[in-house]
């Protein structure tokens, strides 16, 4: 039976992506400017005795945080990106088509850009928290527009249409601001890893862990609304409760990722292609746990790349991930003549 | 038993109003069809009784329970649509398109089960798709969507289903197979069918209610046999160039008159002479032609100038000079090779007159049979093999001559 064919070949891809994301992740822990040995990694990561005290710090205050956040970054921004995808039934949307990462650079551009944060001392919070209400601002204002139209494609013209006036205040704010404030802003906008803190990697964990997993429950109405609004409503989904549950979910979870590593580009819009056509289904209840563990795979191939090729200096990772994720996007999608 | 049950019913968007009044007992087992020019609401109907649109006035009843108060799980047991959007859902299989029909019957990971594989199978089975289980939605051409679609319907297991213009954009041999399928679940399933067609003779010829619907009102509500007469039909399409012939139960284009030929058909020779005389522009007049032959039929649909005679009775004298006067005006006389019989024997006298006077006549009989029939004169017929052999002929004749 082709049933049996087809979910063997979900457990072959979604095994491999596990087995990439683990391999990936020791990578990441062990490569950089100062190069762990991987024996040293496992003794490290599970506190064991080690002599070179230089090697506990790096990883424990360095890298272990930031390749966790890369892992649940890349998953998150994945996640949102195909549950958009399948509620605007559109295969060029991405997480940040609601206008969410908009919203986000906005409220930092006035944070960072003009004097507001004068006199206040900057907690180490602050860009962060200005990032989440941004994108939590247009979240609502999206909502509140989604139970008044009938149609989603209205929903996807409002929100770029929102994502348009926040850039327009944000470049406003640009041109108006001072030479050295802008530098560090615009490599906010490119999106980062680097840096993170404990502090924010739990504030990370402990909310995307369990919005994916409230995606990965979502998957049989994710299914049928594959068909469209209205045999989905037809076959008893609860349309109501399902727009604004996935509208929430997306943009929370694309919204936690620009707060802390800024607005990481392609993710989003290219890994479910990727593990779509990888799987060749669009079932969800495959294509979600793949999705994630794709995400997760290629956020931190994108790392380690943007960290490594051109050591010390670390290259923006959206321009690592449009780089190497568009040409095999376009690949996958000359191969196979189907339609998304 | 009344499975759906709308009472005066207006449907609209907003406070835009599109069609009013609307009363419909929709029986188990029946099949009912909207028929109606484009954009005169027939969807709109139809997206409201399947509840996918919120009534502006009136009510709709699903077996008794208000439409509006059932549970989503509820109603998709019992109902299920097949709704005109073109679907595109990406890399999945016909079969698992289908077997998103056993939504409401799945649990809560949507896990198909034994039974559910078994509903899927036996619905694709049902459409004559069984081939076109494992390959991709996405591939499958517009006729096999439809039965794909048209199975997960089934697989809902419902007891009614709405569809949407189901045979547009469907070839002949899917959309008779579509409307056999929904004829069969009618009568061998008991599952009510409402649709909405705009072929009126598939109508005629399938349902059991047609409901007409034309700007913002219901025009009649009834056995097609009853409601589709040739007035109403063409009331409801504003038809000028064609007429709708409710005995034969099809269209025909109006003959918009031109060189005047007079056919000489019955029991059938002459329908096709006529419609390819029409279309080439030719004005037809025939007879002299019973009133119960098919070929009256088809002539007085096409708005060809007849001859008529009583059902049953030989051909008479009134009728005959009639024949014989508009022969005189016509610029052609062709045979179609009717039957001769007893009643219909002085026809041959009218082709036997035309020859006296020295004209040519066109004939689709042999050479042999025409000796047959008018002895030494069969030699003065213009023999022609077939239709298009006839019209080659009466085209170039019309050159030399005019």
């Amino acid at each position: 039976m082709f049933f049996k064919e087809k979910t063997g070949r979900y457990y072959i891809f979604t095994i491999i992506f596990a087995f990439l994301v683990g391999a990936l992740f020791l990578l990441n822990l062990s490569l950089g400017s100062v190069p762990v040995p991987l024996k040293e990694v496992y003794r490290v990561v599970l506190h064991q005795p080690v002599d070179n005290t230089t090697f506990q710090a790096v990883i424990w205050k360095i890298r272990l945080p930031r390749s966790l956040a890369t892992l649940f970054g890349g998953a998150a921004l994945a996640t949102g990106g195909l549950l958009l995808q399948i509620f605007f039934r559109n295969p060029i949307v991405g997480p940040y088509v609601l206008g969410i990462s908009s919203g986000a650079t906005l409220l930092v551009a006035l944070v960072m850009l003009t004097s507001l944060s004068v006199g206040l001392t900057l907690h180490p919070f602050a860009l962060s928290m200005a990032a989440f209400l941004g994108a939590l601002l247009v979240m609502i204002l999206v909502l509140a527009v989604a139970n008044r139209v009938r149609n989603v494609v209205t929903l996807l013209v409002v929100g770029l249409m929102m994502g348009y006036l926040c850039s327009a205040v944000s470049s406003i704010l640009i041109a108006l601001a001072e030479k050295e404030k802008v530098h560090g802003f615009v490599l906010w906008t490119l999106g980062s890893f680097s840096g993170f803190t404990w502090d924010e990697l739990v504030v990370l964990m402990g909310l995307s862990g369990p919005l994916l997993l409230c995606s990965l429950l979502l998957c049989k109405p994710l299914n049928a609304f594959l068909l469209g609004e209205d045999y989905a409503r037809s076959m008893g989904v609860n349309i109501r409760c399902f727009r604004v549950a996935i509208v929430m979910l997306a943009s929370a979870l694309a919204g936690l990722v620009t707060a802390f590593a800024g607005p990481v580009a392609f993710i989003g819009l290219a890994v479910p292609h990727m593990a779509r056509l990888s799987l060749g289904t669009s079932d969800n209840r495959a294509l979600l746990p793949a999705t994630i563990l794709l995400g997760a795979t290629v956020a931190s191939l994108c790392d380690l790349v943007a960290r490594m090729a051109l050591s010390p200096v670390e290259l923006p990772i959206s321009a690592i991930t449009s780089f190497f994720g568009a040409p095999i996007v376009i690949g996958l999608l000359l191969k196979r003549r189907t339609a998304l | 038993m009344k499975v759906l049950q709308a009472c005066d019913l207006a449907v609209g968007y907003g406070t835009r109003t599109v069609v009013n009044d609307i009363n419909l007992d929709a029986l188990k087992g029946q099949f009912i069809c909207l028929l109606g020019p484009n954009g005169s609401g027939k969807s709109t109907i139809l997206r409201c009784l399947a509840g996918l649109l919120a009534p502006l006035r009136g009510s709709v009843y699903l077996k008794g329970n208000q439409l509006y108060t059932l549970g989503p799980g509820d109603l998709a047991r019992t109902m299920a649509v097949v709704l005109m959007e073109r679907l595109s859902p990406g890399l999945l299989t016909a079969f698992e398109v289908v077997a998103m029909g056993r939504y409401p019957y799945t649990d809560f990971w949507g896990h198909l089960t034994e039974k559910d594989r078994c509903k899927t199978q036996e619905a694709l089975r049902l459409v004559n798709g069984e081939n076109l289980a494992t390959r991709y939605f996405a591939e499958l051409s517009d006729g096999e969507k439809q039965k794909v679609m048209l199975a997960r319907a089934l697989a809902q297991e419902p007891e009614l289903i709405i569809l949407d213009e189901p045979t547009t954009h469907l070839d002949v041999k899917h959309r008779l197979e579509v409307m056999a399928i929904l004829r069969q679940l009618t009568r061998e399933k008991g599952i009510t069918v409402i649709l909405s067609l705009h072929e009126i003779d598939l109508a005629l010829k399938s349902c059991a209610i047609a409901m007409l619907v034309k700007e913002g009102k219901i025009l009649a509500c009834g056995p097609p046999e009853e409601v589709l007469d040739e007035d109403t039909v063409t009331e409801l399409y504003d038809i000028d160039s064609a007429y709708f012939s409710d005995c034969l139960g099809g269209m025909e284009l109006r003959n918009n008159g031109g060189t005047l030929v007079y056919v000489l058909g019955g029991a059938g020779s002459g329908a096709r002479v006529y419609r390819m005389l029409s279309k080439h522009g030719f004005g037809v007049v025939t007879g002299v032609i019973h009133e119960n032959d098919v070929d009256y039929h088809v002539g007085k649909a096409i708005g060809a100038t007849l001859i008529e005679e009583q059902p049953f009775e030989e051909i008479g004298d009134s009728s005959f000079e009639r024949a014989v006067e508009l022969i005189r005006r016509a610029a052609r006389v062709i045979d179609a090779g009717f039957p001769v019989g007893s009643l219909n024997l002085r026809n041959l006298d009218l082709i036997r007159l035309v020859l006296a006077q020295g004209r040519t006549v066109y004939t689709l009989r042999g050479k042999r049979e025409t000796e047959e029939l008018y002895g030494e004169a069969g030699s003065r017929f213009i023999h022609c093999h077939s239709l298009g052999d006839l019209l080659e002929k009466l085209t170039s004749n019309a050159h030399a001559t005019g």
